[in-house]
């Protein structure tokens, strides 16, 4: 198990530092020097080049990656071309939002997900056709779509909900969750339907088992085979969705970010990318990818330890 | 930009589990035909099919037929609704909503295809490498896979977009490569089953080359699944792509786009909400279509019947047993009077089994007109070839008939009582209590998530109502009594800790926890070693004659009903066609079915006599569907007549108790004719048209 963790650990590592490299090649790919993003039209070549010159852009590359990479170890992301403040602490103060979102609509999914599927799955009949039509449904619904339908159905029909922005927790907890509830149902739609679909079939392996039928042999009452030792045993799959999940939550915050007007990472992705930030976007690129490949990793043991066979070795 | 970068699973087990879990499937994964027929079988994906092919016609000729020009502004209408200039309305610069879907229907579609192209390609090639491959190779790509599969993958998009634009084909093809992995994954289990075919081997020793192999063997064997996530990438990508749109990432601005669209509608939604109705819907359509035809072909054809039948299912099987209760007794003469009690016996009248058929008539029957009688304190064996209806007929002792079958008619009569008749909740009371089970395959019998310990503790705290420690005791005392020696270390062990014979030794423990009166042992020994299995065959004697239980032992192996069955009932295609003592049957056979298998059986010759050349029965037993109205053994009989034609009874058969279902019963007893091993002269065979074996039992009822 020790060495599983170190083995899962160096992986994560690696993926970090590839997904780094990567970033750092594309942003240099971007049309736009450093200094001509940050002076804007109409400033001189001089100035430009002096800029490019003193942030080392005409130093070699592997150079400059190793100048990143040594400040990046110690949290300094680098200084925005846009507005000059600190990548790092920039995207500190957004991480929360984007991490309420993804977190509040990745609790939703799964517990929507999971009671969906597993009511499909043990219901059967015309109830587990129903649920299959509206999963069906869901999935093919973009999720932006379903963002505005939401701010239409409960902010202008009905103002329960506020249509826009974001009020931290520290400010307001009641606030702080009204503000979260919209555009995390809106990202928890499509997430739930791909729970269920994935709760249902693995239900559905798990009752086809064959220990299922020497527990009913042995008079176990139904409730007892359906949550304890069928859902236990379809709980290995679920939680590998749920974690696949995550990880298209965490960059569907993009859009939800953008449609509710919420400062988080995604936002700050569509910005940079939008303005050429160079720094930013490696800055966001690299801190998304530390999040999610951080969460798998957890997710990943966590499957690892639901499965004795995997456990004991 | 939905949910998730990877495919949303197709509506059934097979590829979803294998693209969450695939080490778990990989090796089962079915390999299905890409089958036109389960797509037009599917109203949604013929639904899918036609909106799709009138999409794309639609946007193709576009130009010829669209009201508007894309840019054409209509300032009378600003955001007006439907209307008879515009069916869809406008938007805010009082352009044509129609006009705008259709005009950027062909680039939302083209693009999205190449997602599908690099996507679906480059991981089946990936996978059918691997495959290939193997050993290290697989290992590195599986292992690049996986970092791809734990990326953000929406955020590296939009850093791509950062490098090269809104250049919507590249982005789409990168977005193609980022999908890949999880097409990788899903294709690769397959590859693998495919490669590890004996006509693959076949073909290596033949000296293919392995490119030869990949496209000749594999992939034609990958052609559906490649269709089904073909179907479900495009689905994402074109959510995806409206999703970049959306956020500002679309084509230029004059050229209309889905995500666009949507996104100026948003900024409306206060006064003219619309406006995101006709694009949402044209988007949402166009995927589900996508996803509608890639699950049809998805769809896993034979899904194993659950061994919990759901609610529903179970609501149905209720009905069928209330049928049963209410139907007239019917008892044939060789039956036992109806309500004859004596503690410990079971007495099988007239049993059968079928499929439930979804409309009112009949299904087809597996089991028909059974009877049986077990005594306390004896073993009785069901004996047959596989698909002769004995693991059917010994499921219905306990009310554990898979899903979708159901006793038909007949009684079960358990100390008097009618099992047939008893509802499920009721039969609660006699499983494990009265009547246990235990099955072929003592490792897929225990749960694999929890030790052993629990499940026996759980399982005689549960039957006879014993406190936490007093169930531990009466644990490790069943486990010793079962022959286990360590039995405290068994405790704590998971099933897959233990051997086949330790864990059959386990489902014996877990069976006796109740203390059954009846044991029903679907074929105890044949996943077994050889000396395990006289190991497994001498508790069981013992546990007979110590508890006073008695047996239903099914098996094929006249061994074990020499070893240990007092009584034995042979079974054919659904019916019994002899029973009687074991020793009488064995020595003296009386149907031609039985003689063949004692003839066919090499431990049944003895070493002096075995013959230079064992005995066969040619042709297969019939499929439940094709059983004739006459002896259903006849078309591979040796001595089958004319008189083979008409329906048979099962008679005396002179030789003490026994009965049996043939004929010629006693002209083969007194002329001594043996089931011969060569081929048979022509003269003793009977010629069995097709034709006449036309005449099915339906037809005569």
């Amino acid at each position: 198990m020790a060495l599983f963790i170190t083995k899962r650990l160096l992986m994560a590592l690696a993926t970090v530092l590839v997904v780094a490299v990567l970033a750092f090649l594309l942003v240099h790919a971007m049309p736009g020097s450093p200094g001509a993003v940050s002076l804007g039209a109409g400033a001189s070549q001089e100035a430009i080049d002096a800029v490019n010159q003193r942030m080392g852009w005409n130093d070699p590359l592997f150079a400059q990656f190793c100048t990143w990479l040594g400040s990046a170890i110690q949290g300094d992301l680098g200084i925005s071309l846009i507005d000059g403040r600190s990548v790092s602490a920039d995207l500190a103060s957004r991480l929360p939002v984007t991490a309420s979102l993804a977190a509040g609509a990745t609790i939703l999914s799964a517990v929507l997900g999971i009671g969906l599927g597993v009511t499909a799955a043990v219901r059967g009949g015309a109830l587990d056709q129903a649920i299959g039509g509206f999963v069906g449904l869901l999935v093919a619904l973009p999720a932006f779509w379903v963002g505005v339908l939401f701010v239409y159905l409960f902010a202008v029909q009905s103002s329960i909900f506020p249509a826009t922005g974001y009020v931290p927790f520290e400010v307001s907890p009641q606030d702080w969750a009204l503000s979260l509830a919209l555009p995390v149902i809106t990202l928890a739609v499509g997430g739930a339907a791909f729970i269920a679909r994935q709760t249902r079939a693995s239900m559905l392996e798990a009752l086809q088992q064959e220990h299922i039928r020497t527990l009913r042999a042995t008079a176990t009452p139904t409730w007892k085979i359906l949550y304890v030792h069928a859902l236990r045993y379809a709980s290995l799959p679920i939680v590998a969705g749920i974690a696949l999940q995550f990880i298209g939550l965490f960059g569907g915050s993009v859009i939800a970010e953008q449609l509710f007007a919420m400062p988080g990472l995604g936002q700050a992705v569509q910005t940079s990318v939008s303005t050429h930030d160079a720094p930013a976007v490696q800055g966001v690129v690299v801190i998304a990818t530390v999040v999610v490949v951080a969460v798998n990793l957890v997710l990943e043991l966590a499957t690892k330890f639901l499965d004795p066979k995997l456990r004991a070795s | 930009m939905i949910p998730s970068m990877a495919p949303a699973p197709a509506d059934q087990a097979e590829t979803t589990t294998a693209a969450a879990a695939p080490a778990r499937n990989a090796g089962r994964a079915a390999i299905t035909k890409l089958s036109g027929h389960r797509l037009f079988a599917s109203p949604g994906a013929v639904a899918g099919l036609v909106w799709l092919a009138a999409l794309v016609t639609a946007s193709v000729t576009a130009p010829l037929w669209l009201p508007f020009k894309t840019e054409d502004q209509d300032f009378t209408a600003v955001l007006s609704g439907p209307t008879a200039a515009h069916w869809l309305g406008t938007d805010e610069l009082g352009r044509d909503i129609l006009s705008r879907i259709f005009a950027a229907a062909a680039g939302t579609l083209g693009t999205s295809m190449l997602t599908v192209i690099v996507g679906v390609g480059l991981g089946t090639i990936l996978a059918m490498l691997a495959a290939g491959a193997g050993g290290r190779a697989e290992g590195v790509i599986s292992r690049v896979t996986e970092v791809m599969m734990s990326l953000p993958g929406t955020v590296i998009i939009l850093a791509v977009i950062g490098a090269v634009g809104t250049n919507i084909p590249v982005v789409m093809a990168i977005l193609g490569i980022l999908m890949s992995a999880g097409i990788y994954r899903v294709i690769l289990g397959q590859a693998k089953s495919l490669q590890s075919q004996l006509y693959v081997d076949a073909a290596k020793v033949d000296g293919a080359s392995p490119l030869r192999i990949s496209l000749r063997h594999v992939l034609p064997g990958l052609a559906n699944t490649i269709v089904v996530q073909a179907a479900l990438i495009f689905a994402v990508g074109m959510l995806i792509q409206a999703g970049l749109a959306f956020i500002g990432f679309g084509p230029p601005i004059p050229q209309p786009s889905w995500g666009g669209m949507i996104q100026g509608a948003s900024q409306h939604v206060y006064d003219a909400p619309w406006m995101m109705v006709p694009t949402g819907a044209v988007l949402a359509l166009t995927v589900l279509s996508a996803n509608a035809i890639g699950n049809a072909l998805g769809k896993a054809p034979n899904a194993a019947a659950p061994h919990l039948p759901s609610t529903a299912a179970r609501r149905q099987r209720a009905k069928a047993v209330a049928a049963i209760a209410a139907a007239p007794v019917h008892v044939t003469k060789d039956g036992a009077p109806d309500g004859e009690t004596a503690v410990g016996t079971l007495s099988v009248r007239n049993l059968s089994v079928g499929v439930d058929s979804p409309g009112a008539g009949n299904g087809v029957r597996l089991v028909t007109d059974v009877s049986l009688d077990v005594e306390q304190g004896t073993v009785l064996g069901l004996v047959g070839e596989s698909g002769c209806g004995k693991t059917m007929t010994a499921l219905s002792l306990l009310g554990l008939l898979p899903s979708g079958v159901s006793v038909t008619g007949g009684q079960i009569l358990w100390n008097g009582r009618n099992l047939a008749a008893t509802t499920d909740k009721d039969m609660e009371a006699v499983r494990g209590r009265e009547i246990a089970l235990i099955s072929q395959e003592p490792m897929r019998a225990l749960d694999p998530m929890f030790t052993v310990g629990y499940q026996l503790t759980a399982t005689i705290r549960r039957l006879r109502g014993m406190g936490k420690g007093e169930a531990r005791k009466e644990a490790l005392s069943l486990l010793e009594k079962v022959g286990i020696v360590d039995a405290a270390q068994i405790l704590k062990t998971y099933p897959h800790q233990i051997s086949g014979g330790m864990a059959q030794r386990v489902a014996i423990a877990l069976a006796l926890s109740g203390n059954p009166k009846l044991l029903v042992a679907d074929e105890p020994t044949t996943a077994l070693d050889v000396t395990v299995q006289a190991e497994i065959l001498s508790l069981l004697r013992a546990l007979v004659k110590d508890t006073g239980m008695s047996v239903v032992m099914v098996t094929h192996d006249l061994g074990v009903v020499a070893d240990i069955c007092d009584q034995v009932a042979v079974m054919y295609a659904g019916q019994v066609v002899e029973n009687g003592r074991t020793a009488a049957i064995l020595d003296s056979p009386r149907h031609p079915y039985t003689l063949a298998l004692l003839a066919a059986d090499p431990h049944a010759n003895h070493a002096d006599s075995m013959p230079e050349r064992l005995a066969t029965i040619s042709g297969q037993v019939p499929q439940p569907k094709d059983w004739p109205a006459g002896c259903r053994f006849a078309a591979r009989c040796q001595f089958a007549g004319s008189a083979c034609l008409e329906p048979v009874p099962l008679l005396p058969s002179g030789a003490g108790e026994g009965l049996v279902r043939c004929v010629k019963a006693d002209q083969l007893a007194v002329e001594g004719m043996d089931w011969l091993a060569t081929d048979v002269p022509a003269s003793r065979l009977l010629e069995i048209t097709p034709k006449q074996t036309l005449l099915t039992e339906k037809d005569m009822a």
